[in-house]
């Protein structure tokens, strides 16, 4: 090494010819160039070539020429043993990676690295590719325990994909109907909704149509009430006037006594002028005009009491139907009392239909919206479980896959024999 | 014209009679004013309201009353015609003086004395129970 580290440090110049020793020169700086040269070749590799010490005058020098051949001897011998120790590597390197390669290829990591040559060097590679080995088989051991549990837990996440994938389709199918049930539930409830909406309507138009009954009711009962007082009215009016015409009988009654005592009294005047003979007659004549007068205040009080009589009975009549309206208005009074009753009753229950339906307008309103946001939600879940199912399908496909792989894995272990 | 000629009319229910003026001693009141002495009933018939009484004198000097539905007034007349027997049948009372042509039309003459005493002698008790009832 020192020679080739010499060599390499005087750079010889290039000689044309072969590798023979070189030819005496004159001179020391031919010397040193001849000895350069043979440097240079060293530094090349070419180890073949000499320096004739006794072709060199300088002593020095000389020397230097045989420490030159001396290294270049060396270097060569040990260049030799190189080459042949590098053989041997070669070989025991070629030995070594067949014999991996055989080993890939066969899968036979139970024995240990023999070369069939020896070598120092091939030491580390034989320990090396031993740690290989021992790490291959070691590896070989996990992978193979791990394809294993690869291959049982592929297992089971196959049956759980598939499990899955079946409850998935399961719950798609529950999804797709709850949803199809939902947009029933959906036009039902619009339905309800509208439903409710008009009965709404209608006991709102009750209620107000039950109002105006009530108000035509108190009206009719203040009429009937006016009728009544109408009829007292009438009734006293018709008292009064009974009394008054009552009064008038009784005085065209004495009227009458009177006349009747006047006619009476003609008469017996007459008779007594008739009794006188022709002495009375003139007492006749006035006893005849007395009566005649009392006649016609006697038939002029039969007129009046014929007319009293008629107003009696205009009165009666009256007064019959006056106690008539006074019954019928009684009587309307007490029918617009429990008609009263029964719309007040009606309005109570118009207004408590009215703010029931109110109530279930809005309830329907509400579960209208919520129908609808449920029927979105469920369409909204239906794309998510669709997306789950794809998902499903491609985890069961994964599993299956890695099931798959993990027993060509568990095939590819097996043609390792590690033990 | 005399007296015996003038006739007194008066009515006992729908009938028309006529008596001299001479026999009535006056004309009186209804029933009630004659509760004793009047005679509602006789052969002239039943009033229907006995609103006038004929007062006369049955011939004892007493006072009767015949009640009578109406007086008419007095006419004087020129004669009172006989009266055949058989009408006085027929009327079931012998008070009948005849008869007159009072406005053309015949009218009985009654004798209301003797009317009276008719009826006293008559049915005497029926005419005390009318009496009766009437009082």
């Amino acid at each position: 090494m020192a020679e080739q580290k010499a060599s390499r440090r005087a750079p010889a110049r290039p000689r044309r010819g072969g590798a023979a020793a070189a030819r005496p020169r004159a001179g020391a700086k031919d010397d040193a160039t001849r000895i350069s040269e043979v440097l240079r070749a060293h530094a090349k590799g070419d180890y073949a070539k000499r320096l004739d010490p006794t072709s060199v005058r300088d002593p020095g020098l000389a020397a230097v020429a045989r420490a030159v051949n001396a290294a270049a001897e060396q270097a060569k011998v040990r260049n030799h043993e190189m080459a042949a120790r590098m053989d041997t590597v070669r070989v025991g390197v070629d030995e070594a990676i067949d014999a991996m390669v055989k080993l890939v290829v066969q899968g036979d990591l139970t024995g240990t690295l023999r070369l069939a040559v020896n070598d120092a060097a091939l030491t580390p590679l034989i320990a090396g590719v031993g740690q290989v080995m021992e790490t291959l088989k070691r590896f070989v051991k996990e992978i193979r325990e791990a394809a294993i549990q690869l291959s049982a837990s592929s297992a089971e996440v196959l049956a759980a994909a598939t499990q899955n994938e079946n409850s998935t389709a399961q719950q798609a199918t529950a999804v797709h109907e709850t949803t199809a049930t939902m947009e029933e539930l959906k036009g039902a409830s619009q339905q309800i909704a509208e439903n409710a909406q008009t009965v709404a309507t209608i006991a709102s138009e009750t209620l107000s149509a039950t109002h105006q009954g009530e108000q035509a009711i108190r009206a009719f009962m203040e009429a009937m009430e006016k009728v009544r007082r109408n009829a007292v009215e009438v009734d006293e009016a018709i008292s009064k006037l009974s009394r008054r015409v009552e009064r008038i009988g009784t005085v065209v009654e004495v009227i009458d006594e009177i006349a009747d005592r006047s006619d009476l009294l003609a008469l017996n005047a007459a008779l007594e002028g008739a009794k006188a003979g022709e002495a009375g007659r003139g007492f006749s004549i006035v006893a005849q005009e007395m009566r005649r007068l009392a006649e016609n205040v006697m038939e002029s009080t039969r007129e009046i009491k014929n007319l009293i009589g008629e107003i009696r009975e205009a009165t009666h009549a009256a007064k019959e139907a006056s106690d008539g309206n006074k019954r019928m208005a009684a009587d309307g009074e007490r029918l617009g009392g429990a008609a009263m009753a029964s719309v007040s009753g009606i309005l109570t229950g118009a207004q408590g239909t009215s703010d029931a339906a109110r109530v279930i307008h809005l309830a329907t309103q509400q579960q209208r919206s919520a129908t609808e946001q449920v029927v979105q939600s469920m369409a909204e879940i239906e794309d998510v479980t669709r997306e789950a199912q794809a998902g499903s399908r491609q985890a069961t496909g994964a599993a299956a896959g890695l099931a798959g792989l993990a027993e060509r894995l568990a095939a590819l272990v097996q043609r390792f024999r590690a033990e | 014209m005399s007296a015996d000629r003038q006739l007194l009319l008066f009515q006992v229910g729908a009938r028309v009679f006529a008596a001299p003026a001479k026999d009535v001693r006056r004309v009186g009141g209804s029933l009630l004013e004659h509760p004793d002495d009047g005679v509602p009933d006789t052969a002239l018939g039943r009033p229907w309201e006995a609103r006038r009484g004929l007062v006369v004198d049955p011939g004892d000097g007493s006072e009767r009353t015949v009640l009578v539905d109406g007086v008419l007034g007095l006419r004087a007349v020129a004669a009172v015609q006989a009266l055949p027997a058989f009408a006085r049948e027929v009327m079931a009372t012998q008070a009948l003086c005849g008869f007159a042509l009072i406005d053309e039309v015949p009218t009985l003459v009654v004798d209301l004395p003797a009317l009276v005493r008719e009826r006293q002698r008559g049915p005497s008790a029926a005419g005390r129970e009318e009496r009766n009832d009437h009082g």
